[in-house]
């Protein structure tokens, strides 16, 4: 992340930026007693000539008549160190926007959940000082770990090569794969693993709670050798658009469905337009919908909502 | 030599911030070195170094004709992290993103922390949790305990906040709907128009509130108050997934083909018919007889 992060999503203007980040750095600074300009430049992340330029700037600032006691004390002596001595002004941190306050706890709490992440507790006793100061709130982020996170981050990292059994829920069909795990992430709650797999010659996503199991082939593969989609939402299955009539009723239900275009006819009906990926799809669409609605294009699905009803039905008989 | 705005800026943040009180307009442009000559080049230039810092959220206060920025408002309370804790939250900041930016500009303010300038975060782990506008208010509202107004479902709520919570993909707000008398519970994404709020510590929070319990772990246990215990059959294809959901202790009994019966606690039937159906042919309900009949009722009336 660079420097330009630390206006904090708001149009800052470059005068903003640069105060905001020096009115950050001063009290850590004075606190500290000192430190390199490098590893302020680490710290905060800004270039080691800004550090320089801007606390060079702010040894002259202090309060009227700017005599020497009213200053606030820092400067950079030749060898690059930034040397501060605690005064009066600017030596707290200062209040964090509700927008940041809600960042980094949220961010800290969706991570708290995931195991591993906080073995040494550093985590949890800094969000405890974090909520005491801010005020406390009940907050909580429940990222759902899939059975088998853990192996395929362990997998990722060691660039361990795996066999999977994976649930295609389009196809609805168990398929076996070889694959080579290159990064797992999460949005908006669901797990995903970004792999080469061997069977579609190419770059995958997989969902993480889907993988009945995994085994390490043993070998070990060049992350160089796949490239990465180049975006994170790369390659799905390939949909086609089916039109639904339903009751006025169903509408968050249709909304409810990815990328759903849906229209009022004049007899207060609605008509959905869902672009869709395999019948398996279709069917879960379908079964949550109910009896209310009908497929009407293309022609070739329309009996696919009675063809499913009657298949799970003969369990039932 | 002209003064650098960067250093108009802070001196006049350090003046405003630590003097004895109000300080006129006059008294600034004279006594912060960096404002230019003249009366309504003077004024100008002090309304655009107002209108910055307002931007940069300092808290200017006007009062009395004059303005202060008051150290309550402007500092943090005594945090004291130590590296080890500034460091996992720059992990945590790093690996999970809700607002971009944000994040990043409240962990400087706490003191950054070693690596900051790095992409990538050192666990793999990567997340993204839904951005909304009303979130950082909601979450202030339950800091400060203050009473928000909304539109929700096309009706006028006005709760007062106990916590927010990130479920099913979605982000909750749970509290006291004041005009219901009762809890509540409204996601975050589905609020009609702006969050209004009122003046703070309007309400105490319930004794040892916990918004994780608030909303139950299982969707089907949302709404209705009777529970009724649902017996499932799972098809090997799909036990390992549905075990995996569920938890070990569903698992009633695991067949020689593979296949599992699960125990599932269930006060809305109407949620968990559609759980069970996105199983398709590779589960079936065996009892209670009644969720039975309506699986079945619900299909026979999609194939008449």
């Amino acid at each position: 992340m660079s420097a330009s992060n630390a206006g904090g999503g708001r149009p800052a203007g470059r005068h903003g930026a640069r105060l905001s980040r020096l009115l950050a750095m001063v009290p850590w600074l004075l606190e500290e007693g000192g430190a390199s300009v490098v590893d302020i430049a680490n710290r905060f992340g800004v270039n080691e000539d800004d550090v320089v330029r801007d606390l060079e700037l702010v040894g002259l600032c202090g309060v009227p008549p700017y005599g020497g006691g009213d200053l606030v004390d820092v400067w950079v002596d030749e060898s690059g160190y930034v040397h501060a001595y605690p005064g009066p002004y600017f030596n707290r941190p200062t209040k964090l926007t509700p927008a940041e306050g809600f960042a980094v706890l949220a961010a800290g709490r969706a991570l708290l959940r995931v195991a591993g992440s906080d073995h040494q507790g550093y985590l949890a006793s800094a969000l405890a000082k974090l909520e005491t100061a801010l005020g406390q709130s009940s907050l909580e982020v429940d990222l759902v770990i899939p059975v088998h996170l853990g192996d395929v981050q362990a997998a990722v990292d060691d660039r361990a090569r795996l066999e999977v059994r994976y649930y295609s829920a389009w196809r609805d069909e168990l398929t076996e794969r070889r694959l080579d795990p290159h990064a797992v992430h999460s949005v908006d709650g669901q797990w995903y693993l970004e792999a080469y797999c061997h069977r579609a010659e190419g770059m995958r996503r997989f969902r993480v709670d889907r993988l009945e199991s995994l085994v390490r082939t043993g070998e070990q593969f060049d992350p160089q050798t796949a490239a990465l989609p180049a975006e994170v939402f790369g390659s799905g299955p390939e949909t086609r658009p089916v039109v639904l009539i339903g009751p006025a009723s169903a509408r968050r239900a249709f909304e409810v469905a990815p990328a759903a275009r849906v229209d009022e006819l004049p007899d207060g009906r609605l008509r959905a337009t869902i672009p869709v990926a395999g019948t398996a799809f279709l069917e879960r669409l379908l079964l949550r919908l109910g009896p209310g609605v009908e497929v009407v294009e293309p022609r070739d699905v329309v009996a696919v909502g009675s063809q499913v009803a009657k298949r799970i039905l003969a369990r039932y008989a | 030599m002209a003064v650098d705005r960067l250093e108009r800026l802070t001196n006049l943040v350090a003046f405003l911030l630590h003097g004895s009180g109000p300080v006129r307009l006059a008294d600034i442009v004279d006594q912060v070195p960096g404002y230019p000559p003249g009366a309504d080049a003077r004024r100008q230039a002090f309304e655009r170094d107002k209108r910055l810092l307002r931007d940069e959220r300092i808290p200017i206060i006007e009062e009395s004709g004059g303005y202060r920025i008051a150290p309550e408002d402007y500092y943090l309370a005594p945090l004291q992290l130590d590296e080890g804790e500034r460091r996992a939250l720059r992990v945590a900041v790093a690996a999970v993103s809700v607002s971009r930016g944000a994040g990043w500009a409240g962990l400087a303010k706490l003191g950054g922390a070693h690596g900051a300038g790095a992409s990538s975060p050192p666990l793999g782990v990567r997340a993204e949790l839904v951005d909304l506008p009303a979130l950082p208010i909601l979450h202030s509202a339950v800091r400060t305990r203050t009473t928000v107004t909304f539109v929700y479902g096309g009706q006028e709520r006005c709760v007062d906040p106990h916590g927010l919570l990130f479920r099913w993909g979605h982000w909750y707000v749970v509290g006291h709907d004041r005009l219901r008398e009762a809890q509540r519970t409204f996601r975050v994404d589905r609020l009609e128009g702006a969050v209004a709020v009122g003046p703070p510590a309007a309400f105490e929070h319930p004794e040892g509130f916990d918004v994780a319990t608030a909303l139950p772990r299982e969707p089907w246990m949302v709404g209705g108050d009777e529970v009724v215990v649902a017996t499932v059959k799972v098809d090997s294809l799909l036990a390992g997934r549905v075990c995996g959901e569920l938890g070990a202790e569903a698992e009633a009994e695991r067949r020689g083909d593979g296949s599992v019966v699960v125990h599932i606690p269930v006060t809305n039937p109407q949620v968990f018919r559609s759980w069970v159906l996105d199983l398709l042919d590779h589960a079936e309900v065996l009892a209670p007889a009644d969720l039975r009949a309506e699986v079945v009722a619900w299909l026979r009336a999609m194939d008449p």
